[in-house]
C-alpha cells in the first residue's frame, strides 16, 4: 500500500516539476547504459538529453555493450572524471554494486535507471510494474466488466513480470472475487509471451465453457492481439473487454476500433524526463529523501531499503487515445485505420 | 513412401493369424493403424477427462470430442503440418531444417508490411482485390529463395545443413525484426485473413456445408477411382491382387472417413455474434431458435490437405521424389547412378522454404496480425511431428500422412491439456514424453519386423 500513495505522489508532482528544475547550470550529469543497441534507450536518451541540456548542464555518456565487466570501468571512469551524477541502466544488478560504492566513496550520486541496483545511497526511478497490473485490473472494473467470468492469460511462466503483473490484478479483483462477482474460469500461462500461443489458449478457453466469458485479462498488447482474434472466430470480438500493456501501435489501433478496452502505456519519454529532473536537482545538492514524489522502496531480491521514485504508467483507453498522438508516439492515421468516423473523439 | 504400399508377398505362410491375414491382404501399414489408435485414444481419454470436470455434449460427455473442438483443432494443426510434410523430405534426404520457424517469422513480417504499408504506397488502397494474392506470392517467392540459399550453402559450399540453418535459425529471426523494428502489423487485408479460417466481417473462411459435401463426395469417388485405377495397374503388370472383399473395406473405410469429417465440420455451427451480424447485414429475420449455418471445411486445413496429397503425389509418383529417397537411403550410391544429388538437395531446401511461407501466411491470417514472434519454436514441433511419424533421423524411411498425423497428435495432446487447464509447464513435459515414447516404439517395431 506503501508504493500506491507513492506513485499517486508521483504522479501528481511530475506535472508541476519542469518549471522547478531550471536553476543549476555547468554541472555534468552522466549516463551509463547497458546496451545502445535497443531502439529503446535512443528514446529514453534523447528525453534525458534534452532535460539535462535545458537546465545549462553537460550530458555524457558511456555504453557497456551488454558488458558487466565493461560497464564497472565506464563508471570507474566517469567518476575519475569527477561528473557530478551518474544515471545507471545496470547490466547486471549485482555486479555493479562495487562501482556504485566507488561513487558512493568519491561523492559522486548515483540513480539506477530502469533496473534496480541495490545501494542505499542510490535512487531508483523506475515504472511502476506491480502498478501496471492493478492499472489493468483497475480499468477493466471501471471501464469494462465489475462481475462475471474472468479469464486471464498470462505471460511466460518464467518471467518474474508475468506473476508480479498477475499479483497486482488480482489485488484490485480480490474484493469483486471474494464476493462472488467475479470468476476465474480460465488462467493460463503463454510461452514466450506469444501472440498465436495465447489465441490457442483463449480458444480452449471459449470451447472449454462454451464462450461464457465476460471479459479476458491479458497481460500484454501482443497476447490481446491472439485473444481478440479468438473472440472474433466466436463473433465475441467488441463484446468483450479485453486488457493489454505496452502502446503497441496495433493494440492502439484495437482500442480505437473497440475491439480493446486499454492499453497501459509505459512511456519512456516520461521516464527519462523525470530521472533527468532528479538529476538535476540531485547535482544542485538536493538530498534524495528531499525529492519530490520520493518513497523507500525494498522489494529487490536482497531487501535493501532504497530511495525510490515510481513513475505510475499510463492506461490508454477509447478517450485518451489523443494523448498517444498527441505525444508523437504514433501516427493518427495508424491509431485510427479503419474507424468509422465520429465514434472515437480522437478519430475525429 | 510407397514401398508400404507395394510390399511384394512371398508365399503366405500357413500359421499366420487371422489379424495378420487381415493386414496382408489389404496392405493398411500397420504403424500407420497404430498411430491412429494412440490418436484415438488420446481423443477419448480427454473427452472422458474434461467430462468428469465439466459435463459438455462431446461424444462421452466431455468438450473434447465436439465438432467445434475438433475443427478448431484441425485449423490449429494446419500450419504445422503444411511445414511437416517439406520436413519430412528433407530429413529424408539426410538433412535437417532448423530454419523454418524462423523463416516463417521472416516471411510473415515481411507479409504483413506489404499488406499494410508497402502495397498501399504502391498504390492499392487497403482492401485491393489483388492485395492478397500479390503478397502471398511474394511471400511463397522469399521462402523459396531463403531455402534455396541456404541449400546452395549446404550442397556446394559444403557446410552441414545443421549448422546453415541454425545459423537461418538465429538470422532470420533477426531479420524478422528488423524489417519493421519489432512493430506488430495489423490489420491483415480482408481476402488475405480468410486463409486463417476465421471471419472476416461476415464473409467465412470456411466454404460451407454446400460445397463441403461436394468435397467430401469427390473425395470418396477419387478413392474408389484410385482402387480400381490401382487393380488394373496390377493386372497389367501382372501384380499380386488384393481379394476383392479387402477392396470393398478399403474403399468403405476411405469413404466412412471422408463423408464423416464431412459430417464433422459441417456439425459446426456459426457462433451467434456473426450469425446476427450476417442476418443484420442481408435484412434477414432471425427465427427464435437462431440459424443453423454450418462452418464446413476450414480454408487453412483444405490448403494443409492439398499441399499434403500434392507432396505425397511428388513423393510417391515423380521422379523427383524418387530421386530424394534413393539419395536418403545411400547418397553415394545415389550418385554414381547419375543422380545430381546437390542440385536435389538445393530444390528440397527451396521447397522447404516455400512451404514455410505458406505456414506464415496460414498463421498471419489465423492471428491477423504479424509479429516477429511469430513461429518460434515451430521448427522444433515440425520435426518432430515428422519424427511421431515415424520419419528415421538416419534417412531413407518417412511418409508424408505419417508426419501430419504425427503433427495432430502432438495438437491434440497440447489442445487437449490447454482444455483441461494444465499448468504449462507440465503440458511441455507430456508433450516430452510423448515424443521420446513414440520413437521408442517405433524402433521397437522397426527391429520386430527386421
Amino acid at each position: 500500500m506503501k508504493r500506491n500513495i507513492l506513485t499517486l505522489m508521483a504522479g501528481a508532482l511530475l506535472l508541476g516539476m519542469s518549471s522547478m528544475s531550471a536553476m543549476a547550470a555547468g554541472k555534468t550529469i552522466a549516463v551509463s547504459w547497458k546496451t545502445f543497441q535497443e531502439e529503446r534507450w535512443k528514446t529514453d536518451e534523447a528525453a534525458i538529453k534534452a532535460v539535462v541540456e535545458a537546465a545549462g548542464n553537460k550530458y555524457i555518456s558511456t555504453d557497456a555493450q551488454g558488458s558487466a565487466a565493461k560497464q564497472l570501468t565506464d563508471i570507474e571512469g566517469l567518476v575519475s572524471q569527477k561528473v557530478d551524477v551518474i544515471l545507471v541502466v545496470a547490466f547486471d544488478s549485482s555486479a555493479i554494486l562495487p562501482a556504485f560504492q566507488t561513487a558512493a566513496d568519491a561523492g559522486v550520486k548515483m540513480i539506477s535507471y530502469d533496473v534496480l541496483v541495490e545501494h542505499p545511497d542510490a535512487l531508483y526511478v523506475t515504472f511502476d510494474n506491480v502498478g501496471v497490473g492493478r492499472l489493468m485490473a483497475k480499468t477493466m472494473l471501471e471501464k469494462g466488466k465489475a462481475e462475471g467470468d474472468f479469464a486471464f492469460i498470462k505471460g511466460d511462466k518464467g518471467d518474474p513480470n508475468a506473476t508480479f503483473l498477475f499479483e497486482g490484478i488480482m489485488e484490485v479483483l480480490k474484493p469483486n472475487m471474494d464476493a462472488g462477482k467475479i470468476k476465474n474460469v480460465c488462467e493460463t500461462f503463454t510461452d514466450g509471451w506469444k501472440p498465436d500461443g495465447a489465441q490457442k489458449n483463449m480458444e480452449q478457453c471459449l470451447t472449454s465453457v462454451n464462450n461464457k466469458v465476460d471479459a479476458v485479462i491479458s497481460e500484454n498488447d501482443g497476447m490481446a492481439g491472439g485473444v481478440v482474434a479468438a473472440l472474433e472466430a466466436q463473433g465475441l470480438a467488441g463484446t468483450v473487454p479485453v486488457t493489454g500493456q505496452d502502446g503497441d501501435h496495433a493494440a492502439l489501433n484495437r482500442v480505437a476500433l473497440g475491439t480493446q478496452l486499454v492499453s497501459v502505456w509505459k512511456d519512456s519519454r516520461v521516464l527519462g524526463k523525470s530521472a533527468a529532473e532528479f538529476a538535476n536537482m540531485i547535482a544542485d545538492g538536493k538530498a534524495l529523501t528531499e525529492l519530490p514524489g520520493v518513497g523507500k522502496f525494498s522489494g529487490g531480491q536482497k531487501g535493501v531499503e532504497v530511495n525510490a521514485v515510481l513513475i505510475p504508467p499510463n492506461p490508454i483507453t477509447k478517450d485518451k487515445l489523443n494523448e498517444v498522438i498527441d505525444g508523437g508516439w504514433v501516427t493518427k492515421e495508424k491509431v485510427c485505420a479503419g474507424v468509422p468516423a465520429g465514434s472515437v473523439p480522437a478519430c475525429g | 513412401m510407397s514401398a508400404n504400399v507395394a510390399q511384394s508377398h512371398g508365399p503366405a505362410l500357413s500359421e499366420e493369424s487371422a489379424v495378420t491375414r487381415f493386414f496382408r491382404a489389404t496392405e493398411i501399414d500397420t504403424r500407420l493403424l497404430g498411430m491412429i489408435v494412440a490418436l484415438l485414444i488420446i481423443w477419448i481419454g480427454f473427452d472422458v477427462y474434461s467430462g468428469i470436470l465439466r459435463p459438455a455434449d462431446g461424444l462421452f460427455g466431455g468438450s473434447f470430442l465436439t465438432p467445434r473442438n475438433l475443427w478448431i483443432l484441425l485449423v490449429q494443426t494446419s500450419s504445422i503440418a503444411v511445414m511437416t510434410t517439406g520436413m519430412v523430405l528433407v530429413i529424408v534426404m539426410r538433412q535437417i531444417d532448423l530454419s523454418v520457424g524462423s523463416i516463417l517469422g521472416f516471411v510473415a513480417v515481411v507479409i504483413g508490411t506489404a499488406q499494410v504499408f508497402w502495397m498501399p504506397a504502391l498504390g492499392f488502397p487497403v482492401g485491393h482485390p489483388l492485395i492478397w494474392i500479390v503478397t502471398l506470392l511474394l511471400g511463397i517467392a522469399i521462402g523459396a529463395s531463403i531455402g534455396a540459399f541456404q541449400g546452395a550453402l549446404v550442397a556446394y559450399a559444403g557446410i552441414p545443413s545443421f549448422i546453415v540453418t541454425l545459423g537461418g535459425l538465429i538470422g532470420w529471426r533477426g531479420a524478422a525484426w528488423a524489417v519493421i523494428r519489432g512493430e506488430t502489423v495489423a490489420p491483415m487485408d480482408k481476402n488475405f485473413k480468410l486463409m486463417g479460417g476465421s471471419f472476416s466481417g461476415t464473409t467465412s473462411g470456411a466454404i460451407g456445408d454446400v460445397a463441403s459435401w461436394v468435397l467430401g463426395l469427390a473425395a470418396c469417388a477419387l478413392i474408389i477411382l484410385g482402387l480400381i485405377n490401382n487393380r488394373r495397374q496390377r493386372d497389367r503388370f501382372k501384380f499380386p491382387q488384393r481379394p476383392m472383399w479387402a477392396e470393398y473395406f478399403l474403399g468403405a473405410t476411405g469413404c466412412v472417413v471422408a463423408l464423416g469429417t464431412t459430417l464433422l465440420v459441417n456439425s459446426y455451427p456459426w457462433p451467434k455474434g456473426v450469425v446476427d451480424r450476417y442476418a443484420a447485414a442481408n435484412g434477414i429475420t432471425l427465427p427464435p431458435e437462431g440459424l443453423f449455418i454450418s462452418h464446413g471445411y476450414a480454408l487453412p486445413v483444405l490448403i494443409a490437405l492439398a499441399v499434403g496429397a500434392l507432396m505425397t503425389f511428388m513423393a510417391t509418383r515423380t521422379r523427383f521424389g524418387r530421386y530424394v529417397y534413393a539419395t536418403g537411403g545411400n547418397p553415394e550410391a545415389a550418385e554414381l547412378a547419375g543422380i545430381n544429388t546437390k542440385k536435389l538437395t538445393v530444390m528440397i531446401f527451396a521447397l522447404m522454404g516455400s512451404l514455410a511461407a505458406i505456414s506464415a501466411s496460414i498463421s498471419t491470417a489465423r492471428l491477423d496480425s504479424a509479429t516477429n514472434s511469430l513461429g518460434t519454436f515451430d521448427e522444433l514441433y515440425v520435426i518432430a511431428a515428422a519424427v511421431i511419424g515415424g520419419t528415421s533421423l538416419a534417412g531413407g524411411l518417412g511418409t508424408i500422412y505419417g508426419a501430419m498425423l504425427g503433427a495432430l497428435v502432438m495438437q491434440s495432446l497440447q489442445s487437449g491439456m490447454t482444455l483441461l487447464n494444465f499448468e504449462s509447464a507440465y503440458k511441455d513435459m507430456v508433450v516430452a514424453c510423448v515424443l521420446v515414447f513414440a520413437v521408442f516404439v517405433d524402433q521397437v517395431y522397426r527391429r520386430r519386423v527386421k
